[in-house]
């Protein structure tokens, strides 16, 4: 795994933070590095131009939160269009609930922006699957869901038969406009049917009807092996979480890799911790894994004094 | 006892209702089968529906009669009216030649008259000649009729009535006028007519299943004139194909929202086909189709977006749509919404039902609000059944320390709990004593080194309820 602290090396140069202000005063403004995304506005210097697309895009996190010195700052500026086609990989096998709630939280920040965008009562998010993987991953348990934030009233779940049915459920799914997100849930390194031209035409339903489609991919080898025309891909892997009161398990973290990112640099890592309150991610610190010893002394001590 | 015989038996002399000792000494090699008077029910009812294609009333009358109610259904066989009707019995009757079946038939002007003359192998007009059992009231009065001299309906329908009430009471008044034909009975007829029904007939049976599509979307764009009429749309098509030979193909679609467009019928149509596990098979051909809308909703007029149609598309309608398309594809129970239930077992807290039959949303239950400042308390994913796994706790009713599941050792570094679920012992027998309600759960959210969150429980307190308790894994937190 490719995992690269985020403190120590920014992935990009920097860029232009853009309030119109100073871009103004800025005169020439910078050389282009990456679309960015602020307030509204995005600059794009080489051009020259300067179009209003947010309500056309989501970001993960907040707009106007943080520099872009910090994964959160960056990550607000990481404009993702929400008429795209965005993919989400389980870094290892055990990850599938942890990148299941990443696209879930993706697709609930997209939602949220197409809300905010004036598009009235973004409908449901549609999420099929195939049949077999239940009974290894379990189902998806609409408590845990409304324990995020998202309301479970506004899940559809689909159970398919196999991939073709399933890439064909999305397919439709991906053509109503009225939707406010489809996710797709694939296992294995090859699913059947599951080529470029799914990907790609996935992607172009996406851009015709505007309804963002996160496809989850599990067991699916090397990211970098798989063909694709997502806009985004991100590889997601479960990190200790910020520890509550008397080391109880905090708030759900994920350590995400941006593999590939059309509208600029990818090679992104953070990790990122869900604010149920925001309805937002932001960066946590990387514990890293802790060094088992110590800690199994403290737990004992810990268990000791609660026994 | 014997429930029935065939005419060869019949011809050796067995009766039903003989016993079965006495049946076998009569006729030794006799071959015996088991009475299923549910199999003869469904016979009949298939039977009764190959007959819907002369006229929609059809009421089976078990044990082995049907009631057709042909009233204006003769056209087809002439114009002469006393002609046709003789023409479209000697049809049926043909047809259940065809397949085996003798029948005897009979025409008459109630329900009562015919099914008696038909049973006596009478026509109509002799209905007089009919022995009193016909009247079918039970065994004592018939004998007693007989005992009187009245062996005939005549007989009886030459009486004063009042007496006869008297004698056998009121209600053989009643079953005389019907079978006499002064008073009419409904029949309750195999299946409740549509509101809204469009059919087609065809002089040369048709084959093609292009064609028979394409008439069904023509049949659905004359039911929906009359919906429209009615300020209303369809919820559930139901379509029949009579085939030459007396075979039925049924197809029904459910909508997500009532409609009358035609595009989305016949997009719906073509998914139906699809999904058929044997595809439909003309054979000879068919040579009536009938398309019933069998549930309709209120469905104001729509007008028609003249601008920005894609862009301001009704999307409530949108959605529904696309829920009914794959529900039709796939089957309404895979296409699923949660709504909440009231338990406190965490794997029964929750429904999962058929998106078709969600009311709208406004009219959901809400589900609970998570407490604020606490992380997530329930799994995204949960395992039914909990998958068992083997646990090391440092005391046994402790939290616990690392555990071994799908042959892995996992670490356990953070924990919270128990968070304590009871059984629910008000559903058990003798619940409500000691030791008798179930096992208690103790539940812990769990962290181990590699930062995966997991729901574990204890099966059974230590020492109270189990030695030594199970543990199991329930569910995976994001």
């Amino acid at each position: 795994m490719n995992i690269i602290d985020s403190n120590v090396l920014s992935p990009w140069p920097q860029p232009a933070v853009c309030p119109v202000a100073r871009e103004v005063a800025d005169g020439n403004g910078l050389p282009l590095t990456h679309k960015i995304i602020t307030n509204h506005i995005v600059t794009n210097h080489a051009a020259g131009l300067r179009q209003s697309l947010t309500p056309h895009h989501f970001a993960l996190t907040m707009a106007d939160h943080g520099d872009d010195r910090t994964a959160t700052g960056i990550l607000a500026r990481t404009a993702l269009p929400i008429a795209a086609l965005h993919e989400i990989h389980a870094g290892e096998p055990g990850d599938v609930s942890n990148s299941a709630a990443f696209a879930l939280l993706m697709a609930e920040r997209a939602r949220m922006a197409m809300e905010k965008a004036g598009r009235e009562g973004a409908g449901a998010i549609f999420w099929v699957r195939e049949n077999g993987d239940i009974r290894r991953h379990g189902y998806l348990y609409p408590p845990g869901v409304a324990e995020l934030s998202i309301d479970p009233a506004g899940i559809i779940y689909i159970d398919a038969p196999d991939t073709l049915a399933a890439l064909r459920a999305a397919a439709d799914a991906a053509r109503c406009s009225a939707l406010g997100a489809v996710i797709i849930e694939l296992s294995g390194q090859r699913p059947k049917g599951f080529d470029f031209t799914a990907t790609r035409r996935l992607s172009l339903s996406a851009q015709k009807s505007g309804v963002p489609i996160f496809c989850l991919r599990h067991n699916a080898g090397l990211p970098q092996n798989q063909p694709s025309a997502a806009y985004s891909r991100w590889q997601v892997t479960s990190a200790p979480s910020c520890a509550m009161e008397a080391k109880a398990p905090g708030h759900p973290v994920f350590a995400v890799n941006l593999l590939r990112y059309r509208g600029g640099h990818a090679g992104f890592s953070a990790h990122l911790e869900w604010n149920r309150d925001e309805r937002a991610f932001f960066e946590t610190p990387d514990i890293g894994a802790v060094s088992a010893l110590p800690s199994i002394g403290a737990d004992r001590k810990d268990m000791r004094q609660r026994a | 006892m014997l429930a029935a015989v065939d005419r060869q038996a019949a011809d050796l002399g067995l009766a039903a209702g003989m016993k079965l000792a006495d049946a076998r000494a009569l006729v030794p090699e006799l071959l015996v089968f088991d009475y299923d008077p549910l199999a003869d029910a469904a016979l009949l009812d298939r039977l009764a529906e190959m007959c819907l294609r002369y006229t929609p009333m059809v009421s089976a009358v078990p044990p082995g009669a049907l009631l057709l109610d042909i009233s204006g259904c003769t056209h087809f066989y002439g114009s002469d009216a006393a002609l046709a009707e003789k023409m479209l019995a000697e049809n049926i009757e043909d047809r259940l030649d065809g397949a085996g079946y003798s029948a005897s038939w009979a025409i008459a002007g109630t329900p009562d008259a015919a099914l008696a003359l038909a049973r006596h192998g009478l026509r109509e007009g002799a209905e007089r000649q009919l022995p009193v059992s016909a009247l079918g009231m039970d065994a004592k009065t018939h004998r007693a009729l007989e005992r009187t001299g009245l062996y005939h309906i005549g007989d009886l329908a030459v009486r004063p009535r009042a007496g006869l009430a008297v004698r056998f009471g009121a209600a053989i008044n009643l079953r005389l006028d019907r079978i006499l034909g002064i008073e009419d009975r409904p029949i309750n007829p195999l299946r409740l007519l549509g509101n809204v029904t469009a059919e087609r007939r065809f002089a040369d049976p048709v084959t093609q299943v292009d064609f028979i599509t394409n008439c069904l979307e023509e049949l659905f764009a004359e039911a929906a004139i009359m919906l429209q009429e009615r300020g209303q749309g369809a919820r559930i098509i139901r379509m029949l194909l009579f085939r030459c030979d007396g075979k039925m193909a049924r197809l029904g679609i459910e909508t997500g929202a009532p409609t009358r467009d035609r595009a989305l019928f016949a997009r719906l149509l073509k998914e139906r086909i699809a999904a058929l596990d044997d595809p439909l098979n003309p054979g000879f051909g068919y040579d009536l189709i009938r398309l019933t809308i069998a549930a309709s909703e209120a469905l104001g007029a729509q007008q028609y977006m003249l601008e920005d149609a894609e862009k301001r598309g009704d999307t409530q309608g949108d959605q529904a749509a696309l829920i009914g398309q794959l529900s039709v594809r796939l089957g309404r129970g895979q296409i699923r919404q949660f709504r909440p239930a009231d338990s406190h077992i965490p794997e029964q807290a929750l429904l999962a039902l058929p998106a078709l039959d969600a009311p709208p949303p406004a009219l959901l239950d809400k589900w609970p609000a998570p407490k604020p400042g606490e992380p997530p308390l329930r799994p995204l994913h949960l395992f039914d059944p909990p998958q068992r796994i083997a646990v090391i706790a440092e005391v046994p009713d402790g939290p616990p320390y690392r555990f071994t599941w799908r042959r892995r050792l996992h670490q356990i570094l953070r924990y919270e709990g128990p968070e304590r679920i009871a059984p629910e012992w008000w559903q058990r027998k003798d619940g409500q004593q000691a030791g008798k309600g179930g096992l208690t759960r103790d539940y812990y959210r769990v962290e181990d080194m590699r930062g995966r969150r997991y729901w574990l429980f204890r099966h059974g307190l230590y020492g109270r309820e189990k030695r030594s308790p199970n543990w199991y894994i329930h569910g995976l937190f994001a």
